[in-house]
């Protein structure tokens, strides 16, 4: 869309909302991406500490 | 450091146990999975056993015995597995060695020594055994002994029944390094096929078994699985497909020997014409006609006859109806719409019935893939896909400590949030009621996740608003004016008769997205003409959100977040 005229925002952006809430389920521990996501899990790290090991 | 538990010393292998046949399954040195013949040339095991002379026999052999020696032979007995007497249903068994209450648990009374004393061995005590003789034949395959697993386990098997088969495999030797569900195991069969792309989809896998059916759907994000519903049926399955040809073939029988009486009274003449009219309908999944052929019947006669597979169709009707049914209903316990299914894998025995895919991808949109072989050119073996599953899971966690593998496993790893709604971008208008809404993010994603996609301007380019929303799927039904009929209740899906097939015909239902939450906005100023933006969303495990908008080739970009909603704040801000 194109931008609305006087539209302004600190560092041109604007955070509105929020996400709902989510829902608990449980993921299968199964499959390579499982486990790697069970590695940065237990180990506290996010996707970008992870992908710099 | 003792010789058996240490990783380094460890030769895992996949296990499908099941309650008609077991299947073993090794990856090989390039990380393929295949399926493991044990020396019979069986890639589908039977789990029976039987003794004769107080040698026992295994797979097929043991199943040739439910003719001559049904009373030592045992048979449909992996659900018996941790139970309580009362609950189990020994149905399965009419034809073999009957369950019998022992203690708490359940046992046969077979004559399993050459001295031919009737013994009491519990169902886990054969469970040792058979595991034990799968073990054998893969550790002779494979030229090392075999002393790991990954087994395969239906998604609604108790804590009990875990424990009760982690205990017998031990006493055959095989430490059980994970339980893997079935369905999940066939997903990852397809997904760890070379060729295979991971993608957020819904998957259906509907495992057809002999005695039993199962479908569980399955939200795969970035390889990732969760399992949205179950649904089980005992009532239909591979039996009541050879219980329709048993009936066929008796009645022709009798009919064509008025002398011969009916095949199906006698508990031999019965062993004998259902174990051809398996051999049948497994011809039939194959070819369009089958011979059936049993030597003494009945009374000594012999019985030949051929049927052709539109014949069989026509007779089982019902049951095909009824694994589509099963389908559907699973489905709708996901709270989900057929339209939302972008894959249904087959598996188990009864999958390779050319019919059940057809009539499954009739009820399915066109947009739906049925992976069977007979809808689908890259499909694999229905009957391979549990231990190739399991298989491919036990090369992968073979070289972990066990108690990485419990960590790792624990619920406080497994249980994590999934988003309740999709989360994507607004095009084309800024206004939520005429905009198109383009998810990046599908609902039921586990966090923490990040995606990104690149999304086309307005062809004038100049100053661009890029708007995050969260969206709401819904189902569009449109209908042709002439005809108004009553609207058709989404609640009558699982009384799917006739009418309502015909009704579904006439109406068009199609997805479609409803703005619900306006998240966030941003600026890009100055864009090319025809430029692209490259949008990336970065949800945190809490909830909290990072996005990331810059044109395509462009410099600098917009950068920002906002916080996790409300309640799951831990009170650090």
């Amino acid at each position: 869309p194109v931008l609305p005229e006087g539209w302004a925002a600190e560092k041109d952006f604007k955070a509105v909302g929020q996400l709902t809430h989510a829902t608990d389920r449980n993921i299968e521990p199964v499959g390579p991406h499982f486990l790697a996501h069970a590695r940065r899990k237990r180990h506290k790290r996010t996707f970008s500490e992870d992908d710099r090991i | 450091m003792s010789e058996e538990e240490s990783p380094a010393q460890r030769v895992a292998i996949g296990i499908s146990f099941g309650n008609s046949y077991s299947s073993i399954a090794h990856t090989s040195g390039e990380g393929k999975a295949e399926v493991i013949a044990n020396e019979e040339g069986d890639r589908q095991i039977p789990s029976i056993l039987s003794y004769v002379d107080g040698e026992e026999f295994q797979g097929t052999q043991a199943k040739a015995q439910l003719v001559r020696n049904s009373k030592n032979t045992v048979a449909y007995f992996r659900d018996f597995l941790g139970q309580d007497f009362k609950s189990i249903d020994p149905t399965p068994c009419h034809q073999s060695a009957h369950p019998i209450q022992h203690d708490s648990t359940v046992a046969f009374k077979i004559k399993d020594t050459a001295e031919g004393a009737e013994n009491t061995v519990t169902v886990s005590e054969i469970t040792t055994r058979h595991i034990r003789r799968l073990k054998n034949s893969a550790s002779d395959f494979m030229g090392k002994t075999v002393n790991a697993a990954v087994i395969t386990v239906p998604t609604n098997f108790s804590d009990a029944q875990k424990e009760a088969l982690t205990k017998a495999a031990k006493d055959a030797g095989v430490e059980v390094l994970q339980f893997i569900h079935e369905p999940v195991a066939a997903v990852l069969a397809y997904d760890a096929r070379a060729e295979a792309e991971v993608a957020d989809k819904i998957v259906v896998v509907a495992d057809l078994g002999g005695i039993r059916s199962d479908v569980a759907v399955i939200a795969s994000r970035g390889g990732m699985y969760s399992i949205l519903a179950t649904a089980h049926d005992y009532d239909v399955g591979g039996t009541q497909l050879d219980q329709v040809l048993m009936d066929h073939f008796a009645k022709e029988f009798i009919k064509k020997h008025k002398s011969g009486g009916d095949p199906r009274e006698n508990d031999r003449s019965l062993a004998k014409l259902k174990l051809e009219s398996e051999a049948v309908k497994k011809a039939l999944s194959l070819g369009s006609s089958a011979n059936f052929s049993v030597e003494s019947l009945s009374n000594g006669l012999d019985f030949t006859s051929t049927i052709n597979r539109t014949r069989y169709e026509l007779l089982a009707s019902k049951i095909f109806a009824a694994f589509t049914r099963l389908a559907l209903h699973a489905v709708e316990k996901a709270q989900l719409d057929p339209l939302d299914v972008s894959e249904i894998i087959l598996a188990g025995g009864t999958a390779h019935t050319p019919r059940i895919a057809s009539a499954l991808q009739s009820a399915f949109p066109e947009s739906t893939t049925v992976l069977a072989p007979s809808t689908s050119p890259t499909a694999l073996n229905p009957s391979e896909l549990a231990a190739r599953g399991a298989a491919i899971q036990a090369s992968l966690i073979q070289e972990f400590e066990a108690e990485d593998i419990d960590q790792s496993t624990h619920p406080m790893v497994t249980v994590t949030p999934h988003l309740a709604h999709a989360v994507g971008v607004l095009c084309i208008s800024g206004d939520p009621a005429s905009g198109v809404f383009r998810p990046l993010v599908e609902a039921e994603t586990p966090v923490p996740v990040r995606r990104s996609a690149v999304i086309a301007t307005p062809r004038e380019g100049g100053d661009v608003l890029i708007k995050i929303c969260e969206g709401v799927r819904e189902i569009k039904v449109t209908k042709p004016a002439p005809k108004p009929k009553p609207a058709k209740d989404e609640d009558e899906d699982d009384e799917d008769d006739e009418d309502d097939s015909e009704e579904e015909e006439e109406e068009i239902r199609e997805k479609a997205w409803r703005v619900e939450n306006v998240l966030a906005e941003a600026a890009l100023k100055g864009l090319k003409k025809g430029a692209k933006v490259e949008v990336q969303v970065n949800v945190a495990a809490d909830l909290s959100v990072q996005c990331f908008v810059r044109e395509v080739g462009g410099k600098g970009g917009v950068r920002g977040g906002w916080s996790a909603p409300k309640p799951v704040e831990n009170g650090s801000i």
